[in-house]
């Protein structure tokens, strides 16, 4: 008798673990829920971090000067600054600091924060500091060159004359947010001003405030109160780390979550039939490439450069496995700014291929290792380029993992994967694709893809990008952009590009207002759920 | 006189003994985890992965690079990065993680727990159904029951355990809507109970938060049940086995001729004898689940060790490769100690 009412209570407490009421398929109208994987997280110092989705965080957690955006991220706007001014040579700017700003600790942003900010992005010297560095800026002459000049105004010199733009855009990434310099006083330990404690904390004056950071599991922002331009409608935002794309799908198609931004091909296709979301497709400034290195004797030859392009199933890949991750592109300026042209004569054509090679040399194919990352969709268009390759002659010994450093120091023979640059200019994309002042190994140049691949890179192509980026004349710039792109497309480049890199993510239809950034800086403060 | 000195150097002569099984066992212990961070240190260097492009991203300079390179401590010999390891070890300091950038010994406290509650529910829920089962296919022998159990056994042995746990998803989360999707807690229970253990369901439990216990349970149940399965299958097989050993035993059929039932051959003389090699089984089950829950904490994302220790790999991130793996090894000692200690009181053999 006992037992009967054990295993009766039993089957109850189970049955009541699983009902249906304590399922809550939807998300409260107040709070936007996330799905992301968050396993590349690796802090939150803005100084610091160089991943999306970090930076989509330090975006909402932060402020900068200028503000891109989403919808035409070309003309900056005016964000901490209300105002700015170029100087008739070029290379002063200066800014006009917004007043009634408010950090998350209370204290008032003033023009100190933000020459303590940039001074502090030039000095740590992590990897985002490229940002700055780029333009000229050292630890040396950073004191000299970034000041406040009284509570409101600051100036930024750079040492030589650079496009205005290409100033300004850096001024808008999110390695150049504003920090709260006097709350950052009391955290210092041992002069790393701060960097210790914003790896998971927040010293910003941006829509949201960092409340909980639990790694590889969740994140909550809750909204600020004090914020400058009002409260944001969601009170709350949630990153639930899924690291899985099929259990994003279930969770977003459910209800779960607002927002998914790691989901493959299969998963986007499924969601955009389903008509419950929006699939975004934002483009990014990065390209689908294939890298072949210029050390080897055989893939030194432009002919075989050459056939590597008719190897490449382009329209085959657009329609399926690239369908949400890339638009074809074959040249080098990325579409939608200065000088990109609507140009791609390359197809799959297997006889060209051979032709090409047969006229190299090699009739008979040769074999290469070839590096390609494991993840979607990189490894598809890997195996699919080694298929073709096959037909051609050529045997690729195709090997998946972790190959990046081997890249980074020209230790590999053919290599492809995703690049993604932040700055909308064209001069993000060509200083690495098409610049290589010294082609030595010792010369080490690793940020750039064409010291990678060993590419001497033609000279009149270096000049130009160089010409290009000094360039003040708008007009003029485009058309040297526009020669350069079709200078590189005729150059048989060692990295080829197949697909500019679009970032898609399904987005429920009642969540309006939440919209992929091309510069990483997808704001949560314009999201409201029609309420 | 002569009698109270004998005894007391008996007494010394055990306390001598007593004293040196300790100290063999914990050189025993000292060597297996020293032997084990060798092993994991020598390994984890010879991942392909990066750990300076993983913290420093791959478009970043030389010089930012190798001042990384130098600030991880990865410029000093091999034998002197692990010897400043052990130092620190020794003072109880994991070290810092390079991908979370807490100090891994915070991190362990957290996701540990989350892996305990569900490889102890699973456990129980394991060896509940797994050991009472193999008993019934035992004494049963060749009839449906057998079979049935055996083919049970056999499912849950051969199925992968990440295939069970998205079909459970698809159709009890997407279809039936009776499992949370994921996680360890609804959003809307989020930051209520913090501490003191970690264990959601435990802290809910100490600070009365009866939704949070609620919501905390209900995400728990699904994947502690397909581990559990797991864990079922394999403790039905060697329960069977074990039974089937003893229900062969000369005692057995002496205690039939004698005249005894079933059921007190059962649980009073077999079961009594296979307490040791059950609880062994269970041990050795209950150490699998707490370092191999990886893939069920993937498919219900799952913030536990398992989830930790393979993003700690995948981005090369040492200090909690080898804090991970070390807890791993104390948790698999202490529970192989505890099940020894256990032993000598079901089976005073083992005294």
């Amino acid at each position: 008798m006992l037992r009967r009412h054990v295993i009766l209570l039993s089957s109850i407490a189970a049955l009541s673990l699983c009902a249906p009421g304590l399922v809550l398929a939807a998300t409260p109208k107040d709070q936007l829920v996330v799905a992301m994987d968050t396993s590349s997280l690796r802090g939150l110092d803005p100084n610091e971090i160089n991943q999306l989705e970090a930076a989509e965080i330090v975006a909402n957690l932060y402020e900068r000067l200028i503000v891109l955006p989403a919808a035409d991220i070309s003309k900056p706007q005016p964000g901490i600054a209300e105002s700015w001014t170029v100087s008739p040579d070029g290379k002063t700017f200066t800014f006009k600091i917004r007043s009634g700003i408010k950090f998350h600790s209370g204290n008032p942003l003033t023009a100190k924060d933000v020459e303590w900010s940039l001074r502090r992005l030039v000095k740590l010297g992590l990897a985002p500091s490229t940002d700055l560095r780029q333009w000229g800026f050292t630890a040396d002459n950073v004191e000299k060159l970034i000041r406040a000049t009284d509570g409101s105004t600051v100036v930024v010199e750079t040492p030589e004359v650079w496009n205005s733009n290409l100033i300004l855009y850096s001024l808008a990434s999110f390695s150049t947010s504003i920090l709260d310099s006097k709350f950052l006083a009391d955290k210092d330990k041992g002069g790393d001003m701060g960097r210790e404690f914003l790896q998971t904390a927040d010293a910003g004056s941006g829509p949201y405030t960092l409340r909980t950071w639990r790694v590889n599991e969740l994140i909550i922002a809750d909204a600020f109160k004090d914020y400058w331009q009002g409260e944001p409608k969601m009170r709350r935002v949630l990153l639930r780390h899924i690291p899985e794309s099929s259990a994003q799908r279930l969770q977003i198609d459910a209800g779960d979550a607002d927002v998914a931004t790691r989901l493959s091909s299969t998963d986007l296709g499924a969601l955009e039939t389903g008509g419950k979301v929006t699939i975004q497709k934002t483009p990014g400034f990065g390209f689908y490439y294939l890298a072949l290195n210029q050390k080897d004797e055989i893939l030194s030859k432009p002919k075989v450069r050459e056939a590597f392009r008719y190897l490449i199933d382009y329209d085959g890949l657009a329609g399926t496995v690239m369908k949400y991750y890339g638009i074809k592109q074959q040249t080098i300026v990325p579409a939608g700014l200065p000088g990109a042209i609507d140009k791609n004569p390359y197809k799959l054509d297997i006889e060209k291929a051979k032709q090409l090679l047969t006229e190299a040399g090699y009739p008979n194919g040769f074999s290469k290792v070839y590096y390609a990352t494991p993840v979607t969709p990189e490894y598809e268009v890997a195996q699919s380029l080694q298929a073709n390759a096959a037909k051609a002659g050529i045997k690729l010994d195709l090997q998946g993992g972790d190959h990046i450093g081997k890249f980074r120091n020209r230790q590999f023979e053919i290599f492809s994967a995703r690049s993604g640059d932040r700055l909308p200019d064209p001069h993000a994309v060509l200083q690495s694709y098409a610049t290589n002042a010294n082609n030595t190994d010792e010369a080490k140049l690793v940020g750039l893809n064409a010291w990678r691949t060993a590419w001497d890179v033609p000279k009149d192509i270096q000049q130009m990008v160089t010409a290009a980026a000094h360039e003040t004349d708008q007009s003029k710039r485009a058309e040297l952009y526009t020669k350069i792109n079709e200078a590189y497309l005729a150059s048989s480049p060692a990295l080829v590009t197949s697909f500019l890199r679009t970032d898609a993510k399904a987005v429920r239809n009642e969540v309006k207002g939440y919209i992929g950034h091309s510069t990483w800086l997808t704001r949560w403060d314009t999201v409201n759920k029609g309420n | 006189m002569s009698q109270t000195i004998e005894t007391r150097r008996a007494a010394s002569r055990k306390l001598l003994s007593a004293g040196r099984k300790l100290a063999t066992s914990l050189a025993v212990i000292a060597t297996t985890l020293l032997g084990l961070l060798i092993i994991t240190f020598v390994v984890g260097r010879m991942i392909p992965a990066d750990p300076v492009i993983a913290v420093v991203g791959d478009q970043a300079d030389q010089a930012t690079y190798d001042r990384v390179y130098k600030e991880m401590g990865l410029d000093r010999p091999l034998y002197v990065q692990f010897g400043s390891y052990l130092a620190d070890i020794v003072r109880l300091d994991f070290g810092q993680s390079h991908v979370t950038k807490n100090q891994v010994a915070s991190d362990l406290a957290r996701v540990f727990p989350a892996t305990l509650e569900l490889a102890t529910l699973a456990t129980i829920i394991g060896a509940g159904f797994g050991v009472p089962l193999g008993i019934l296919s035992a004494v049963r022998k060749g009839t449906w029951v057998d079979h049935l159990a055996r083919i049970v056994g056999l499912l849950g042995h051969s199925t992968p355990i990440f295939w069970i746990g998205t079909t459970v998803i698809l159709i009890c989360y997407a279809n039936l809507g009776v499992i949370p999707a994921g996680g360890r807690i609804d959003i809307y229970n989020e930051g209520l109970v913090e501490g003191p253990t970690n264990s959601l369901i435990i802290d809910s439990l100490l600070a009365r938060e009866w939704d949070v216990f609620w919501s905390a349970l209900h995400h728990v149940i699904a994947p502690a049940l397909i581990l559990g399965y797991a864990a079922m299958a394999y403790l039905s097989r060697m329960s069977r086995s074990f039974m089937l050993e003893q229900l062969r035993q000369e005692y057995i059929l002496t205690a039939r001729a004698k005249g005894l039932g079933t059921r007190p051959i059962i649980w009073r003389h077999a079961f009594r004898n296979i307490r040791v090699q059950l609880l062994t089984v269970v041990a050795l089950a209950y150490c699998g689940l707490l370092d191999g829950t990886v893939l069920i904490e993937t498919v219900f994302s799952w913030p536990g060790l398992g989830q930790y220790l393979t993003s700690a790999l995948f981005f090369a991130d040492m200090n909690a490769v080898l804090g991970s793996v070390l807890l791993i090894g104390i948790i698999s000692i202490a529970i192989n100690l505890l099940s020894d200690i256990v032993y000598r009181f079901i089976d005073p053999r083992t005294r």
